[in-house]
């Protein structure tokens, strides 16, 4: 996710970097003075514009490979787009055999798994950043904190395993028949939890992808609130507010815009999270809202079937487009970030 | 500590305020004695004894890191909210130990106001940041809302300025508006002490001038305590001054006798300039 700006703390990010290029500045200025070199001295332009032109153009490579991504999935895919029209991304058939498909049920799967992982995911974080900021005891803190860094470095596959192993059998033996047991005449649930108890699908799915993206978010939150001034937190302790009123009063509205983007930093990640949801998500192209049978993600279905499509097939071109959407859907939920965080830049 | 020898500090104490400015008000907000801190190890304060008479203001000066501003902190137990700062000593505020285990700290921080060496707007209106203190410890109707958000707005000189813009965000206030705002959320909860900690170190000049205008309207209601590194501010603003220096009180006296002639030799070393 190299095009997400962190959460900007702006104010003091570009406060300290100004003091920052101001002190290099000085510093360039003496050195100056100590070679005898003027501002405009030639001996440098020869340097700097070697410098200046390596920067630039790793700036541009970014533009090139952002384009060339969408180039490639959009003329890729492009087969599949002319074959099916837009209802492309709405059509809920896929189906290899008749040569038929449409993208909306892996689309479902991967919208409706990012959505219960965000919603598992950001609670925990929120309050595992809360408490390591501005509750837990020093030592105490340090270790988790160091735990939750160490959880966000361990590779998607490692979670698809213990997904597998762990998740799709507890969901399959204890919690899928409890919620049958119970539920399974209740009018509004019932749609939910229907199915065989397989263990696999977008609940399982959102459960692992909550596990994966909560201590990435949680480090992106803890720095949000580490910026926040000490003074401001005790104005408010000042005044005798509790934990409780400082967190949603101060804390939360401060830290609005770092924590909008920390949610789509995990937003982002689950989007297109392949081999953790590839154990557990059952690959079956089928829609229905319940959340406890097997189905398919956008890039569980692409990594599952990509080796199988021969080249220039119709197949592969879905696929592609498959590709092409999801980025769209990555796009889309950055542009919404902005949005409401009211940044227009 | 025996109780008698507890008896004859505070004897002592008040038997040095002969001052007749200070004298005329005998009645004490805050008596510290004996008190001791420490940040983990680092012992901050030692054994700090001294009164705040009511309703005036007493001046904390010394150089930097010399304990001043840790005394402020003990007085509404701020440092409560970081692990491994602690206090040893009374601090009697209204009767009862300050530093007590089982004191209700929102009722105590909601007496003991305090506002900080740069403004702090709450992220929310004019109107919220004053209102947000208040709706912590009482309960009341739209219009008494308004009414004390408009008296306190009023006292620190600000209703004029923002009475059109009590819904726009309080950041969109100047610097010196802002330190105003916070002085008047501060009191907005009706204190009996203000804790200022260098209140006017972000201001420029003028500010600083209406905010220490401010001080003297408000020490006719409420006991005021104001850490300075400013000599001249300590001197205008303060009937009472105490003079720290790495975590010892070594004097303290009516602003007066401090600046003209003060009793020891480092307190005349530091306001001269010399040191600090």
């Amino acid at each position: 996710m190299w095009w997400l700006r962190l959460p900007d703390n702006a104010r003091f990010s570009s406060q300290s970097f100004s003091r920052m290029t101001l002190a290099t500045a000085t510093q360039t200025e003496k050195a100056r003075d100590k070679a005898g070199v003027s501002p405009n001295g030639s001996r440098r332009s020869g340097p700097d514009t070697a410098f200046h032109l390596l920067v630039a153009a790793s700036a541009l490579l970014v533009l090139v490979v952002l384009g060339g991504l969408v180039v490639l999935m959009g003329v890729g895919g492009s087969q599949a787009f002319r074959t099916f029209g837009l209802g492309f991304a709405f059509h809920d058939v896929w189906n290899p055999v008749a040569d038929l498909y449409g993208a909306w049920a892996p689309l479902f799967g991967t919208i409706v798994s990012t959505l219960i992982g965000v919603a598992i995911a950001l609670p925990l974080a929120f309050g595992t950043a809360f408490w390591l900021t501005a509750m837990a005891p020093p030592r105490i803190a340090a270790i988790v904190g160091t735990a939750v860094q160490l959880l966000a470095a361990v590779p998607s596959i490692i979670f698809g395993m213990w997904g597998f192993f762990t998740i799709v059998p507890f969901m399959a033996r204890t919690v899928q028949p409890f919620l049958t047991h119970h539920f399974k005449h209740v009018p509004g649930i019932r749609f939910i939890i229907h199915g065989a108890p397989f263990g696999t699908g977008l609940m399982t799915a959102g459960l692992v992808l909550a596990v994966m993206i909560a201590p990435f978010m949680t480090a992106v939150m803890r720095d949000v609130f580490a910026a926040m001034p000490n003074m401001l937190r005790e104005s408010a302790y000042g005044l005798g507010a509790t934990r409780w009123d400082v967190m949603w009063k101060v804390v939360v509205p401060w830290s609005r815009s770092g924590m909008i983007g920390a949610i789509v930093l995990g937003m982002g990640r689950a989007l297109g999270e392949t081999m953790a949801v590839t154990f557990v998500i059952g690959n079956v192209t089928a829609v229905g809202w319940s959340l406890f049978a097997p189905r398919s993600t956008v890039a569980s279905l692409i990594a599952l079937q990509f080796p199988e499509s021969p080249a220039g097939s119709l197949r592969l071109s879905a696929l592609l487009a498959l590709g092409f959407i999801l980025m769209l859907l990555s796009f889309a939920s950055l542009a919404l970030a902005r949005m409401l965080r009211g940044d227009t830049k | 500590m025996t109780p008698g020898t507890m008896q004859g500090m505070i004897q002592d104490s008040m038997m040095t305020e002969t001052d007749p400015q200070v004298a005329k008000s005998p009645e004490v907000a805050l008596a510290v004695r004996n008190l001791n801190f420490y940040y983990g190890e680092n012992h901050a304060l030692h054994d700090i004894s001294v009164d705040f008479p009511a309703r005036r203001v007493t001046a904390m000066i010394g150089p930097s890191g010399c304990g001043k501003s840790t005394l402020l902190r003990v007085f509404n137990r701020m440092y409560d909210l970081y692990p491994g700062q602690r206090a040893t000593g009374e601090v009697i505020f209204d009767g009862r130990n300050v530093l007590d285990r089982d004191l209700d700290l929102n009722i105590l921080r909601a007496r003991v106001g305090m506002v900080f060496q740069k403004p702090t707007p709450f992220p929310m209106s004019i109107y919220d940041n004053i209102a947000f203190g208040v709706r912590l410890h009482e309960k009341m109707n739209k219009a008494d809302m308004d009414a004390r958000v408009q008296d306190v707005l009023t006292r620190v000189a600000l209703w004029n300025e923002v009475r059109d813009r009590l819904n726009a965000p309080a950041s969109g206030l100047s610097g010196g508006q802002q330190q105003r705002l916070c002085i008047a959320r501060s009191i907005a909860t009706r204190p009996e002490v203000l804790l200022l900690d260098e209140p006017t170190s972000a201001l420029d000049p003028i500010s600083t001038a209406r905010i220490e205008e401010l001080l003297d309207e408000l020490k006719e209601e409420f006991t005021i305590a104001i850490v300075t590194h400013n000599m001249q501010q300590a001197a205008r603003c303060a009937d009472q001054v105490a003079f720290f220096y790495m975590g010892r009180l070594i004097e303290v006296d009516s602003a007066d006798r401090m600046f003209t002639n003060p009793k020891q030799q480092q307190t005349q070393d530091y306001i001269t300039g010399r040191f600090g």
